[in-house]
């Protein structure tokens, strides 16, 4: 049986992921010290909040250089939800300009701070997959939770996997590059296509 | 493009569901795991739920309730009642809360919502806003439960709320709560345009048109409804295929 190691760095809600994965009978770990990241064969690192204030806490518990050894050396599958994925980028503007783990090329900004929209951009939207991807397979009718400020831009357009519109600003909703997924949405709050997304997770990089 | 929501508004008295009209004569309407799981199913957008008691009796909502919840829904759940520090918002994050619901103590200590929007972000920020219609016409905000009026005008009040950085607002009007006969929609028709974040309509719902007239006549995001579905025939899945029909967007689930 494979393990699913959640990252426990006192930053948000980690019992939604826990309980969602649990729900296919996946052996779910709540990780809370570093070097416990090894026995994991998945790694999901979630998180809402501040980006400065999650990379403080990641450090503060030495989950950084492992984290970075565990994703780039051996190659671990790890999923970022919202935060999470934010986390993977170069950098992020949110509060003052912060290094992120520097994975996936590109930064963290704010959504918008000229258009005439509402932010944060919360509540369900509509998810487009960008070709065909085994992440978004068998979804019924695409529909996530989103609830955020701010968004990821990467440089690489090829890892982008999914877009979302929010009143005609692109979201990258979701990004792909090897064993790094991210997504911007929460599948875990997102009834039964957040389910089968975290299981196609699993299926598709095991 | 993003859904209109469909939020179930929960109060919570102890640890049972219950309703009343205009903030008082509640009356039980059942086991909020129990009831959450149902609304989860049909596909309900969000949960929002607030223990009414626990301000007054200091101390704040159970979060094993809370717990209960996320471990059998997979919706996103705003929690509130008692909140007054960091610690409190921690605990309600800690038992899988997404977002937390603050009333009184925004008015009170404004302050404490840029606290709580610099810790957990702006998205996990629900500011709460009861509001009454005087002999005026004009829209008066109360705190306590509707028990105390505050003096500044409802659109400054907003615009404080903003300003200090919640990422959300639910405004429920008192005279129209559990009464069933449509939304306070010149209230929210006034605001159209004026915030530059989500706002959720509350109180009054108790038919489909209301929810159609409430979106077509407002920039509402969404809307709370409660009495409708616990005491009345109705359920998500027909109020979601009614609003469809009505060219209101709305997620499929």
């Amino acid at each position: 049986m494979k393990k699913i190691g959640i990252i426990n760095y006192s930053l948000g809600n980690v019992g939604s992921v826990c309980s969602a994965f649990k729900f296919y009978g996946y052996k779910v770990n709540l990780i809370n010290m570093p070097n416990e990241l090894k026995n994991s064969d998945f790694l999901v690192l979630a998180g809402v909040g501040n980006f400065l204030t999650a990379v403080m806490r990641l450090k503060e518990f030495k989950f950084w250089d492992e984290l970075n050894k565990q994703v780039l050396i051996k190659k671990k599958p790890i999923l970022g939800i919202c935060l999470g994925m934010q986390l993977f980028a170069d950098k992020s503007y949110e509060s003052k300009l912060t290094k992120g783990f520097g994975w996936l090329n590109g930064d963290v900004i704010k959504i918008s701070e000229t258009k005439k929209i509402k932010i944060p951009h919360i509540g369900w939207n509509i998810v487009m997959p960008v070709n065909k991807n085994s992440l978004f397979k068998d979804m019924r009718y695409n529909s996530f939770y989103f609830m955020h400020s701010f968004h990821f831009i990467p440089k690489d357009e090829s890892i982008v996997i999914s877009n979302t519109d929010y009143c005609g600003i692109n979201i990258v909703s979701a990004v792909k590059k090897n064993n790094i997924v991210g997504v911007q949405f929460h599948p875990e709050k997102s009834q039964g296509d957040g389910l089968r997304l975290l299981r196609n997770f699993i299926e598709e990089l095991n | 493009m993003i859904s209109k929501r469909l939020i179930v508004q929960f109060l919570l008295k102890n640890k049972r569901l219950v309703k009343g009209t205009a903030f008082d004569g509640y009356v039980d309407v059942g086991d909020p795991t129990s009831q959450a799981m149902i609304y989860d199913a049909q596909g309900a957008d969000e949960l929002i739920i607030v223990d009414i008691n626990a301000s007054s009796q200091e101390r704040i909502i159970n979060t094993q309730i809370i717990n209960e919840i996320i471990n059998k829904c997979r919706l996103p759940i705003a929690a509130g009642g008692g909140i007054k520090d960091i610690r409190d918002a921690k605990k309600c994050f800690e038992s899988g809360a997404d977002k937390i619901v603050i009333n009184s103590q925004a008015a009170i200590n404004p302050e404490f919502i840029k606290i709580l929007a610099n810790e957990f972000g702006s998205q996990s920020v629900v500011v709460s806003v009861d509001v009454k219609k005087n002999k005026k016409g004009n829209y008066e905000v109360y705190i306590f439960s509707g028990s105390q009026r505050i003096d500044s005008k409802l659109e400054n009040y907003l615009e404080k709320i903003v300003k200090y950085g919640a990422g959300e607002i639910i405004i429920t009007s008192i005279d129209k709560d559990g009464v069933l006969s449509g939304f306070e929609y010149e209230l929210y028709s006034r605001l159209k345009g004026m915030l530059a974040i989500p706002l959720i309509a509350s109180g009054g719902a108790g038919c489909y048109d209301d929810m159609v007239r409430l979106f077509n006549e407002s920039d509402c995001d969404a809307c709370a409804i409660g009495k409708m579905l616990f005491l009345r025939d109705y359920d998500i899945v027909r109020i979601k295929s009614y609003l469809k029909g009505k060219g209101i967007l709305v997620r499929e689930a």
